[in-house]
């Protein structure tokens, strides 16, 4: 017969279930967070030297994009297509990242006749564009436009604005491009997050 | 528990939390995540940045979440060392009288410094299957002895408290159970050393279709699975019945046995249907040694401690 005085080994059963519980929560962590590392985004291209002008009025160029994990589009103010999509998805990324300035955002417009800095400047306080911006908003002759887009984004660039590309393009803090993704597709902002934040583990 | 009981609890318990980390790395990948032993890129501390690996080293083997999960695995197992070092000495000298008890405690000290050792062997082979198998089945001897330690020295300081005479026969019963549990995780081992090897031939196949080209060795995995969860189904109510002084230790170990055996088969079957997740596959491993320590539970509580030989 058991007896009380005498001193129990503990419950084996039980601590084997809170091991069993803690551990499988941690190798789901851990696993996740291995594959994930596996997979890092591989360096595509580096961009060429240019330099633009934001919606401040000031210079933009590679040397801005430097140090900083960018997100770039290609957009036009007066577009009624996929735009809007790409502006709700490009939205969500850039109020996900708002705790950090090592992410910044920069759409260029392919339709720069109209969309004057003064025009883009009035576009970005209508998405809640704050300073000092993370969401830069570009302009540049559209030769220039299309040269960036062709040469540097290595992406097509033919009937502008109309028919302009729906990629986002992920570059990292080198200027380097590390990921496509298909801007109008919301599911892929979950993976878009993701590999800024492996490239940001690169970061110093 | 107080004194070296504690301590070869505590100790026991840290053992399957180094095996868990082991089988992490394993299921993870990160077996190479240090490609260097003991060192990690020739540094005490694995790098956090690129800029920090040594100049002769390739850049694109550095993989910061692999190298970590690698290290803590080796920082996990260094301390193993350390604790087991202490019981192995603590156990030595106030159990010199007692060989059921000292002569573990030198071999859990011996095993878990050539463990040590080997877990250098994997790295320098490059995770060759074999020696893999070898370092897997090291730490189930490991978790073992320190099983049997741990409800050996809790039964002998809490005063010789014997299962019931008819019960003690029954623990070569249970031997033959813990022999046939460590034969079955060395086949286990193999088909994983097998699907390595298959991948090689074919970069292209998952683990799921890997796993029906190992043959053989995977059936008789199979096989003896069923038997073994035959022999438990049998052997746990027998040892049951047979202990009419219904001491909680056996009871609540043989009972262990059955509920993890039956784990132990489903989670294998999952293994099969699924194609082996990760996740999974990390469990079966981890569940093959809590079911052998069960099994050694139950072993250590049936053993006969002679009437007032160290009781206090």
């Amino acid at each position: 017969m058991a007896d009380n005085n005498r001193p129990h080994f503990p419950n084996v059963t039980l601590i084997i279930a809170v091991m069993l519980i803690v551990f499988t929560a941690l190798a789901l962590f851990v696993i996740r967070w291995a594959n994930i590392s596996k997979t890092t985004p591989p360096v595509l291209a580096t961009l060429p030297d240019f330099t633009f002008t934001s919606h401040e009025n000031k210079p933009f160029g590679l040397a801005d994009m430097k140090g900083k994990i960018s997100v770039v589009d290609f957009i036009f103010t007066n577009c009624h297509g996929p735009c809007p999509i790409m502006a709700v998805n490009m939205g969500e990324l850039y109020r996900d990242f708002a705790s950090t300035d090592k992410v910044q955002f920069v759409s260029i417009s392919v339709d720069p006749e109209r969309d004057t800095p003064a025009v883009l400047k009035e576009y970005a306080l209508q998405k809640g564009v704050d300073a000092p911006p993370r969401w830069i908003f570009l302009n540049a002759p559209l030769d220039d436009v299309i040269w960036l887009t062709e040469k540097g984004f290595l992406l097509p660039a033919e009937d502008l604005p109309g028919n302009h590309t729906t990629k986002f393009v992920l570059v990292d803090q080198l200027g380097q491009i590390r990921g496509y993704f298909d801007g109008t597709d919301g599911d892929l902002m979950r993976v878009i997050k993701e590999q800024i934040k492996m490239i940001a583990r690169e970061m110093p | 528990m107080k004194g070296f009981v504690r301590l070869a609890f505590i100790a026991t318990l840290w053992t399957y939390l180094v095996i868990f980390l082991g089988g992490l790395v394993r299921v993870s990948g990160a077996g190479l995540g240090c490609p260097d032993w003991p060192q990690c890129f020739g540094r005490w501390f694995p790098p956090t940045n690129v800029s920090q690996l040594p100049p002769d080293m390739d850049p694109s083997l550095f993989n910061f979440a692999l190298a970590w999960i690698e290290y803590i695995n080796r920082l996990a197992g260094m301390t193993l060392g350390l604790v087991i070092a202490a019981v192995a000495v603590w156990g030595i000298v106030r159990y010199r009288k007692i060989p059921s008890l000292w002569i573990p405690s030198v071999l859990a000290g011996l095993t878990v410094a050539f463990l040590g050792w080997q877990g250098g062997q994997v790295i320098e082979q490059e995770l060759h299957p074999l020696i893999v198998s070898v370092h897997m089945g090291l730490a189930l001897f490991l978790a073992s002895l320190m099983v049997y330690i741990t409800v050996r020295s809790f039964r002998i300081e809490s005063g010789g408290y014997n299962p019931s005479l008819q019960a003690a026969p029954m623990r070569y019963r249970v031997a033959i159970l813990w022999f046939l549990a460590m034969t079955q995780m060395v086949f286990g081992a193999r088909i994983r050393g097998g699907i390595e090897t298959l991948a090689e031939q074919f970069p292209l196949l998952n683990a799921g279709a890997l796993l029906s080209k190992v043959g053989g060795i995977a059936h008789l995995h199979y096989f003896i699975g069923a038997i073994i969860l035959v022999a438990a189904v049998i052997l746990v109510p027998w040892v049951l019945k047979s202990d009419s002084s219904r001491s909680p230790l056996v009871r609540q170990s043989a009972m262990g046995i059955l509920h993890a055996g039956i784990t132990q088969i489903i989670l294998g079957s999952i293994l099969v249907i699924a194609g082996i997740p990760q996740l999974m596959q990390l469990l079966h491993l981890w569940f093959a040694a809590i079911f052998i320590g069960l099994i050694v539970m139950t072993f250590a509580s049936l053993s006969y401690i002679k009437e007032g030989a160290y009781g206090r």
